[in-house]
């Protein structure tokens, strides 16, 4: 594939400005002009429009990933709440790992489809448990804002109030439900780059990162990754894990 | 203009000038309804249904965003479940039967669909790496822009600019990085073909 001739500065100041529907008559008329004479400047414009797909395509699988949040909020009311506490969540984690061993190492039919349908299926934005937001709390500051859009669903909105308060201080549970955030908005790499800082800086939520991890390795269908990690964590202490292990072996 | 026509123009302003809160409250609004109506009409599973109701969603709340949609002839309702309708239809159409749906595909279509657009697949491909690459809160503030359609006053606000103008340049040198990105991930595969209108 052939990149397109390097630009010059006004070609890529009309090109803005077209886009952006702010060239007057003349300049449309120039632009046309410019359009269906230059190659170059045509292969361009070509490029520029898929790129802004792109980003609204980005935009799209965001606010279905949205939508997709709410379904299991609207069904999850109807459920056993899938993490309680830490306790329960180390239990339902455990249990989970197994079936994600189970699946990965059984149902994965080299296609990327089904890695991301396993993370697709796995995948629970962790709940905050870190600061949970009360009604009727008066002072509302950056940090009661960013829990709260996190807790409604604005992982956007959440994912750059986290990443702003990080700077100023790293809590390894904002951490956390940044690198969901991340994962939930489909930024996979960022995610992965947030939950291996967390593994490296938290002795109490390196559990949780990995299997975030493992998720996000999934995502990006790395398989390989997500079966080491999933590995690593059927080797730790949580209940069922080891037990996965053995069982897994034996159905080997 | 009659109640219902303001009720209407009211939600349509609403979700123009609002984001993810008010997609949710559409999504809640109608969903049982539109769930009921999809999964015996088209005998599809409750999961199909929800996925074809997501899809109708995002097209709503696209066309209002897009400026296609300005005015209801009819109300909400009945424009989400003409929009369900034709997914469920062109799948049937296409598949013979009903097949499940699959999202990301669908959405990818859609914007093929849009009046001159000629993608070019392996283009489209590395954008979106490059994007993944581009962070935050470039990948926020370009996606406010062209998705959401906000205006640079609304960005300002919703990103705590200084200014408008500080929010568009903002944007220009997002955009110069983005494109800078894309380059890159061409220059890594010079062997991919170009697909144009796939």
């Amino acid at each position: 594939m052939l990149l397109p001739m390097k630009p010059t500065e006004k070609d890529i100041a009309l090109l803005e400005r077209y886009f952006d529907a702010e060239l007057n008559e003349e300049e449309t008329k120039y632009f046309a002009s410019r359009v269906e004479q230059d190659e170059d400047f045509n292969a361009l414009v070509k490029r520029e429009k898929v790129i802004i797909g792109a980003i609204r395509n980005q935009g799209l699988l965001d606010n279905l990933a949205y939508l997709k949040s709410i379904e299991e909020k609207i069904e999850g009311d109807h459920a056993i709440p899938f993490y309680a506490n830490f306790k329960t969540w180390h239990y339902y984690s455990a249990a989970a790992v197994i079936v994600l061993l189970i699946a990965v190492k059984f149902l994965f039919p080299s296609q990327q489809q089904t890695s991301e349908q396993l993370f697709t299926s796995y995948f629970k934005a962790y709940p905050n448990m870190f600061e949970p937001t009360l009604r009727g709390t008066n002072e509302i500051t950056n940090r009661t804002e960013a829990f709260q859009a996190y807790e409604h669903g604005d992982y956007q909105k959440a994912s750059l109030l986290f990443s702003e308060l990080l700077k100023e201080n790293r809590e390894p549970g904002m951490l956390l439900l940044l690198s969901n955030a991340n994962l939930m908005l489909g930024q996979v790499s960022e995610a992965q780059k947030n939950l291996v800082t967390l593994i490296e800086e938290s002795d109490e939520l390196d559990i949780q990162a990995k299997w975030y991890l493992s998720l996000s390795y999934l995502k990006s269908g790395d398989k390989e990754n997500a079966r080491k990690m999933l590995k690593e964590l059927g080797e730790t202490e949580i209940s069922y894990a080891s037990k996965a292990k053995e069982l897994l072996e034996k159905v080997d | 203009m009659i109640e219902g026509e303001r009720i209407q123009s009211e939600i349509i302003q609403k979700i123009r000038s609002g984001g993810q809160t008010e997609l949710g409250m559409i999504y809640e609004e109608h969903r049982k309804e539109f769930l009921h109506w999809i999964t015996k009409e088209y005998e599809c599973s409750s999961d199909d249904g929800k996925d074809i109701y997501q899809l109708a969603i995002l097209i709503f709340y696209d066309n209002i965003k897009q400026g296609k949609l300005e005015h209801l002839v009819s109300s909400v309702k009945t424009y989400l479940f003409g929009i369900g309708k034709n997914i469920a239809k062109d799948n049937r159409r296409k598949e013979k039967k009903f097949t499940p749906i699959n999202q990301e595909k669908w959405l990818k279509e859609y914007l093929i669909d849009e009046p001159d657009q000629v993608m070019d697949e392996n283009t489209f491909n590395f954008a979106k790496k490059a994007l993944e690459k581009l962070g935050q809160p470039c990948q926020r503030l370009i996606e406010l822009f062209y998705y959401e359609n906000k205006s640079m006053q609304e960005i300002t606000e919703a990103m705590q600019y200084k200014n408008p103008e500080t929010a568009k340049n903002q944007k220009c040198k997002c955009m110069a990085r983005l494109r800078k990105l894309v380059d890159q991930e061409i220059e890594q595969n010079p062997n991919a073909v170009t697909h144009e209108a796939y």
